[in-house]
């Protein structure tokens, strides 16, 4: 109870703009000073790692590129991510939707095959990436909006779903999908070249960036300044207020799953066409999806920032590899997944400090915990009065 | 209407308490200030022994702030604060409650997943280690057939009305013992059968020789129920008179700080056509009651048709049937001569209808959207939206409504109750509608904006728009009503002409008396 005393939570009256970017700033700062915390008792000196960290991934041209191609298919899950929760819709299975679309987009390919002219196939490489998302959020996506069944145990699911399938269309011995020539360990066969992502010179920089950083902006006009959005908006804002507007809520809350959706498909496509050319488990199942949920909570679920974000993420995943080789010793790769959820966990819990303040001492006004009776704990509805 | 049955045992309390005798409670020269506000400024406030003393005044008068002081919970900037004649320090509100001094406070401070023995018991240093389940039960039964005050000790707070709540607040503060009892705007969450019993309540407790404290700024239950009344006005005490020596147009003079307009106002000329034909609607949910049963009801260019119910019996489903949110089960509705039965909200729109729904922030407007953007929530939209013009329609709106607040980009939540009334009818009311369904329209408002709302409902009736009118709010409905209809269990039990409806009859009708 005295400790209670001292400080207290307290509502701020305004949220400044600058608070908007200090606390998410100083969330990451406190992330890294647990690292160092976590790097010390391991042996290992923060005051070399993250530089070293912050040249593998940032300050030279070749580590920066390689963040930028780990970014890519970030910024797809990130804005699958975003475009849902942001309307209170949780769609976790960005994941099983991103190897749908892989599944989709290499099957397209392959049986597209090399005749088929580069710009062609490369549409169809992602269109068909789109549809395969959107394909494996449908049932969720139909499910939520006639029968109301929560989207996050759907999709969750069917992530699992999803994985196992894409294993067995590359384990099994008659599919299409698996590498005819791979004998001892079985291997997606590769698409044809004319599928691929142009890449930007010598970098690991693909097509799928551009395309990307497209959506999040096709994305953003779309929330800001149609129609779908501006409805979009006012459902997430209060479901009752969109039907008294004589808004049809079942075609939005399938437009923005479905949406989902294909944003998720658009990055496994990309990652097909632009880094892996082939269905490969190995590099697809590095949790893209779930990543893409903190790449859109960092962002606070803004499209444009998922970019941002994205590359941020990227880099500390690049340079987790990156340490491996670092010539003072090895740093485990576990530092930079310790890291993302570090920086995860003081984000979401910085949430707290946009909309409050600390206040130690004595309060005034506020409705204090020095004194349970004064806790309000239930109240009635808000009366209309102010 | 409301505190008839209080008034019976009127002031005999405090006929009871002779007048020389100190206050049991009073504020001298208190003042308050927030950042940015004075919340109250050299406050003289006495209440005694025995009485109902209200407390009014319109929103952010600093009615809370005054009584938040007077329970401990706020410490005075400057001023006093004495309780039986003797200055004290309140430091919080154990303080309070240890001199008696006890609030309930408008959101109330229970525990929901506690029962409502254990909520009564929460935070008494008096309680033994073990508590005592039979001594909290018989005092609980003691209090309420005392004070009518009957709650199940064991139900769980959450489960229970916000009435029930209310009374379970009451009974913790009597269950301490205090003399002094504040109520911060009690009935803004009651029907007016539980405010009724509310004021019985609190007239029992004057006649025990408690003081009790009344904020509100409802002129009718004040004049009903309080000994007393001390109006406030920005910070400022205005006046303190005896209930039995003033009225309605003088309390809302020195509450507003002008003259206020309240009368009822009716059509000038007689109606003109039907615009609104609503025939035999019946809502039957599968295996429940029906919901409405058989309504029919017209109306004219130019007329405000009010329908009174208690809330419950159909009033809200017959205005979403008309409004085009819900298919009735049987018959049709009309707007301005196109069927427009179960065909949607943007159906009825289109034909010509506007709907002011009771539940303002979030059903009528989206609350943390702005106000521009709130203002084309029922619009009809291209693919693209076009900002510019939405931001200066929303000046346009803010100017003409006198709407307080930053600008078109302010978040509606974050305006006052008044103003935002006043945006959802900026928005509803500069249609070129026919049709107007309005439910409750100055429900929860003070003083100045009821008589705003009235005066633009007026002028729309004389624009000849078709008003319909719905409210459990019989002074509401009797303001402004050329025709009044009853609605009771879903049907329509009895129709009178605005101008000589009898007010025991409407209120005996909405009962369900000889339904
Ligand atoms: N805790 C607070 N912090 C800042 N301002 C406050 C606080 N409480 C009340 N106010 C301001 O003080 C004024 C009086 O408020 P209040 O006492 O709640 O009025 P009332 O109860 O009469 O509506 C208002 O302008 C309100 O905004
Ligand atoms: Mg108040």
């Amino acid at each position: 109870m005295t400790a209670l005393r001292a400080v207290h939570l307290q509502r701020r009256p305004r949220v400044r703009p600058w608070q908007l970017v200090a606390v998410p700033v100083a969330s990451i700062a406190a992330g890294l000073a647990v690292g160092a915390v976590f790097l010390t008792l391991t042996g290992h000196d923060p005051t070399m790692v993250y530089p070293a960290m912050l040249s593998a991934a940032f300050t030279t041209w070749f580590g920066f590129t390689d963040t930028l191609a780990s970014a890519t298919p970030l910024i797809g899950t990130g804005l699958a991510a975003a475009v849902a929760f942001r309307f209170g819709l949780y769609n976790i299975g960005a994941e099983g939707q991103l190897y749908a679309g892989a599944i989709a987009a290499s099957g397209v390919a392959l049986a597209l095959g090399e005749a088929v002219p580069a710009p062609a196939a490369v549409t169809a490489l992602l269109l068909a990436g789109v549809a395969g998302g959107m394909l494996w959020i449908a049932v969720p996506a139909a499910a939520r909006a006639w029968l109301g069944t929560s989207e996050i145990i759907t999709t969750l699911l069917l992530n699992y779903v999803a994985l196992y399938w894409m294993r067995y269309l590359i384990f099994g011995s008659t599919s299409f999908w698996r590498d005819p020539t791979s004998t001892n360990f079985p291997q997606g066969k590769p698409i044809p070249a004319s599928a691929e992502l142009a890449e930007l010179g010598l970098t690991r920089v693909h097509l799928g960036l551009g395309v990307a950083v497209l959506a999040a902006v096709l994305v953003t006009l779309v929330l800001n300044r149609t129609r779908l959005g501006f409805h979009l908006r006012v459902y997430g804002d209060s479901e009752a207020a969109a039907s008294y507007a004589g808004i049809n809520v079942r075609r939005l809350v399938l437009a923005v799953l479905l949406a989902s959706g294909a944003l998720a498909g658009l990055a496994g496509a990309g990652e097909i066409g632009g880094r892996a050319h082939a269905l490969d488990p190995q590099g697809l199942a590095l949790g893209l999806g779930y990543a893409g949920i903190i790449v859109a909570a960092l962002a606070r679920y803004n499209p444009l920032a998922v970019v941002l974000v994205a590359v941020l993420l990227g880099g500390v995943r690049n340079a987790g590899t990156a340490l491996q080789s670092l010539p003072g010793g090895r740093v485990p790769i576990a530092i930079s997944t310790m890291l993302e959820g570090a920086i995860l966990l003081f984000t979401l819990g910085g949430e707290l400090f946009i909309r409050y303040r600390l206040r130690f001492g004595r309060g005034q006004g506020a409705a204090t915990a020095e004194d349970l009776e004064s806790v309000p704990v239930a109240s009635p509805a808000e009366p209309t009065t102010r | 209407m409301s505190g008839q049955s209080a008034s019976g045992a009127r002031r005999s309390g405090a006929d009871a308490a002779s007048s020389a005798e100190a206050p049991v409670v009073e504020a001298r020269g208190v003042g308050k200030v927030f950042p940015g506000v004075t919340a109250n400024a050299g406050v003289d406030l006495a209440v005694r022994r025995g009485e109902v003393h209200a407390l009014l005044g319109e929103n952010g008068a600093g009615k809370s702030t005054l009584a938040s002081i007077l329970c401990g919970l706020y410490q005075p900037d400057e001023g006093t604060v004495l309780v039986d004649g003797r200055p004290v320090t309140l430091r919080n509100p154990r303080d309070g409650l240890a001199r008696g001094i006890g609030m309930v406070h408008q959101h109330f401070r229970l525990v929901e997943r506690f029962t409502v023995a254990e909520n009564i018991v929460l935070g008494d240093r008096r309680q033994p280690l073990v508590l005592s389940a039979g001594r909290v039960r018989s005092a609980m039964v003691e209090l309420g057939e005392r004070y009518g005050l009957s709650i199940d000790p064991d139900a769980r707070v959450g489960d229970l009305a916000v009435g029930e709540q209310q009374r379970v607040e009451i009974t913790k503060m009597l269950y301490r013992g205090v003399d002094v009892l504040l109520l911060d705007e009690p009935t803004a969450v009651l029907t007016p059968q539980e405010a009724d019993a509310l004021f019985t309540t609190l007239r029992a407790m004057a006649a025990d020789g408690k003081a009790v404290v009344l904020i509100s700024h409802k002129l009718g239950e004040v004049l009903a129920v309080a000994d007393r009344v001390t109006v406030l006005r920005d910070g400022r005490v205005v006046g303190a008179v005896a209930a039995d020596a003033t009225d309605r147009h003088q309390l809302a003079t020195m509450m507003v700080g002008r003259e206020v307009d309240l009368s009822p106002r009716r059509a000038q000329s007689p109606p003109g056509v039907a615009v609104l034909d609503v025939r035999g609607v019946s809502l039957r949910p599968p295996g429940r009651p029906a919901r409405l049963a058989g309504v029919s009801l017209q109306v004219h260019a130019g007329e405000v048709v009010g329908v009174a119910g208690v809330a419950g019996n159909g009033q809200r489903e017959l205005a979403e049937v008309v409004a085009g949110l819900r298919a009735p089960t049987e018959g049709t509705v009309v707007v301005a001569g196109r069927g427009t039965t179960g065909r949607g909200a943007r159906a009825a729109r289109g034909a010509g209808l506007a709907y002011v729904p009771e539940d303002r922030l979030g059903t009528g407007l989206a609350p943390s959207l702005s106000i521009a953007d709130n203002l084309l929530l029922t619009r009809p939209l291209g693919f693209f939206v076009d900002r510019r013009t939405a931001t200066a329609d929303a000046r346009c709106v803010i100017e003409r409504f006198d709407v307080k607040a930053t600008g078109p980009a302010a978040a509606v939540r974050g305006l006052s109750g008044g103003n935002v009334q006043k945006v959802l009818l900026g928005r509803e009311l500069s249609d070129s509608c026919t049709v107007l369904v309005v439910a409750s329209p100055t429900r929860g408002l003070d003083v100045g904006a009821i008589e705003f709302v009235r005066d633009l409902l007026d002028e729309r009736r004389r624009g000849g728009v078709g008003v319909l009118l719905l409210s459990e709010d019989l002074d509401e409905i009797r303001a402004l009503a050329d025709r009044i209809l009853v609605l009771f269990e879903g049907r329509i039990v009895l129709e009178r002409a605005g101008g000589d409806a009898d007010l025991t009859e409407l209120g005996l009708a909405m009962a369900g008396a000889g339904a």
